[in-house]
């Protein structure tokens, strides 16, 4: 898998579901969460901010709260290329991984800031910055391969044996 | 192994299993609810199979935005009424209750099964002995295609209680006492399991609402096990219930827990007695108990919302709607109300909200600056009385009983 390279935006501990989208914007059509993407944080502008590609680094606990899968995709709706956090919840970073977003177990905020550009390799775990090389959690086999099958959907029709 | 571990192998067609096993279990349930399920549909009609798994174990309920609040919501409905019918599956669509309540009431639980639901609070059903799986729609649609889901076996911790609970103290005391102690992310990835003599004084109700916060611990499974202690797990921590005295998660946090009597003079502006965490007829019963006495504070919004259309029956055949009406309260239909911050109650800026709900994230029932205190049912009784949050031990001794 090609290494993933963007600017960081960096976030506290314990950003909940709530946070990354509001209850009030979970009825909007896919194709527009992106416009809701952090907007219960502390950075509601984040989603006229964020560029194609950019990377949210985190505190413990990312995604904490509801299964709600549009947290995720309002993410990735709003350009969002990965996720690196030194913890997730748990129903978050299953969701996450389903819909082909990327998520890393690292902790590196006392070695980046918003606005910094990393690189990461996610077989190996690996986070480069612009003078050091930081160690995450390498994504497991079986996470790896439902991500580069662009998420759970399509390992389920491969399993399944669909091919059209 | 210890009890989760053999549910799961055997849900897994396994002799044994040990923690960290990556297996693949039967489904025995599928569940989604109108917020999740519209992804969870377009998500199946990707795959390009033509039949659910089982369309008896395959379960919509239309909760959490009932009636409609927007044209967007409505849009919902029909995406699931369609699906319902093209598919056989079982569609609750009239505002028959919160879909968890709903699971317990019509489809006969039994420990062991493997229930999986998109919806973070399906742990609910761990008062049954149920494994209830939350995930997302995504993960729900491959469950609806397959009648799988792939899980790794949790280290489990076990809470073993003992005693009684005394005077006012309840279930949802009991279970924000554990997520102070646990923490919001404590138990991520794990199964919290809840054994002891302590059981014995805990009805199913109660049980239900201590398994559906199990994943404000951030847990994978929460679940009720026998009286005894459980065999071959991670960790027990003793709980002695005598000592479980009324408290509050204060916000911004289900975490931020306190005991009320310690809260000193808080106004409040809005009560909440319901949702899939308190709002069972065991529950109501405790408001009535204060409401057939008092009035509701002329400051607050008192919004009392039945788990299910089987308790609203229940309400209504004792003559309990009138009793909380003619006391100030609104008795509203039965489903999620303002719990996930769509409608029926929403808070301003300056509104202090007390409710028996699961969460206070800041903006989960409106303004982020509207704050959000989650009690038991009968000290928000007391608090809508009162206009401030009250220990409900407090209001009854100054009855004099």
């Amino acid at each position: 898998m090609e290494p993933i390279k963007g600017r960081i935006w960096v976030f506290g501990d314990n950003i909940d579901t709530d946070q990354i989208l509001p209850g009030y914007a979970m009825a909007e059509a896919a194709a527009n969460l992106g416009r809701f993407a952090m907007a219960g944080s502390k950075m509601p502008d984040f989603s006229s901010q964020v560029k194609p590609g950019d990377i949210i680094v985190a505190g413990k606990n990312f995604g904490g709260g509801s299964s709600r899968e549009q947290a995720p995709v309002a993410l990735r709706a709003a350009g969002v290329s990965l996720v690196i956090a030194p913890s997730f919840a748990r129903i978050f970073r299953r969701n996450s991984i389903n819909i082909g977003l990327p998520v890393l177990l690292a902790d590196i905020r006392e070695h980046v800031k918003t606005g910094d550009w990393i690189e990461v390799d996610l077989a190996a775990g690996t986070i480069r910055t612009a003078d050091k090389v930081l160690a995450g959690q390498p994504l497991a086999p079986t996470v790896l391969a439902t991500v580069q099958a662009g998420g759970l959907i399509n390992r389920v029709r491969q399993e399944l044996g669909i091919t059209d | 192994m210890n009890f989760i571990e053999r549910y799961l192998a055997a849900a897994a067609g396994l002799q044994e299993v040990c923690v960290g096993q990556d297996i693949r279990c039967r489904v025995d349930l599928a569940m989604s609810h109108d917020v999740t399920a519209p992804i969870a549909i377009q998500q199946f009609e990707q795959i390009g199979i033509d039949r659910v798994f089982d369309p008896q174990k395959v379960v919509l309920v239309i909760d959490h935005i009932f009636p409609a609040a927007t044209v967007q919501a409505r849009t919902a409905h029909w995406i699931m009424k369609e699906f319902a019918r093209k598919y056989g599956v079982t569609l609750y669509s009239k505002g028959e209750g919160v879909c968890h309540q709903l699971l317990s009431e019509r489809h006969r639980l039994q420990p062991g099964q493997i229930l999986v639901g998109a919806d973070s609070h399906t742990c609910t059903a761990g008062g049954y002995g149920v494994i209830g799986i939350p995930v997302g729609s995504t993960e729900l649609a491959a469950a609806m295609a397959t009648g799988t889901i792939d899980l790794e076996v949790p280290p489990v911790v076990e809470v073993y209680l003992t005693g009684a609970l005394q005077g006012y103290a309840a279930g949802k005391d009991i279970v924000l006492h554990l997520i102070r102690h646990f923490g919001v992310d404590g138990l991520t990835d794990k199964a919290v399991v809840f054994t002891g003599p302590g059981i014995a004084c805990l009805p199913l109700e109660e049980r239900m609402t201590i398994c559906n916060m199990g994943i404000e611990m951030g847990a994978m499974i929460a679940c009720f096990g026998s009286e005894s202690k459980a065999d071959q797990v991670a960790e027990t921590v003793e709980l002695p219930l005598e000592k479980i005295a009324p408290v509050a998660a204060c916000p911004p946090s289900p975490a931020n827990v306190k005991p009320v009597a310690e809260l000193g003079d808080i106004a409040v502006s809005q009560v909440v007695i319901g949702s899939c965490t308190n709002g069972r007829l065991n529950d109501v019963a405790k408001a009535v108990a204060v409401l057939r006495r008092h009035p509701v504070h002329p400051d607050v919004n008192c919004l009392i919302i039945p788990a299910s259309k089987i308790v609203l029956d229940e309400m209504e055949t004792r003559g309990w709607c009138k009793i909380l009406r003619d006391a100030g309260a609104v008795v509203t239909n039965p489903g999620c109300g303002p719990c996930f911050g769509a409608h029926q109650g929403l808070g301003a800026e300056q509104d202090v909200i007390v409710s028996t709900t699961n969460r206070n994230f800041p903006g989960r029932m409106g303004h982020r600056s509207a704050g959000i205190y989650l009690t038991s049912p009968a000290t928000a009784a007391a608090t809508a009385v009162r206009g401030k949050i009250t220990e409900p031990g407090a209001l009854l001794a100054e009855e004099g009983h």
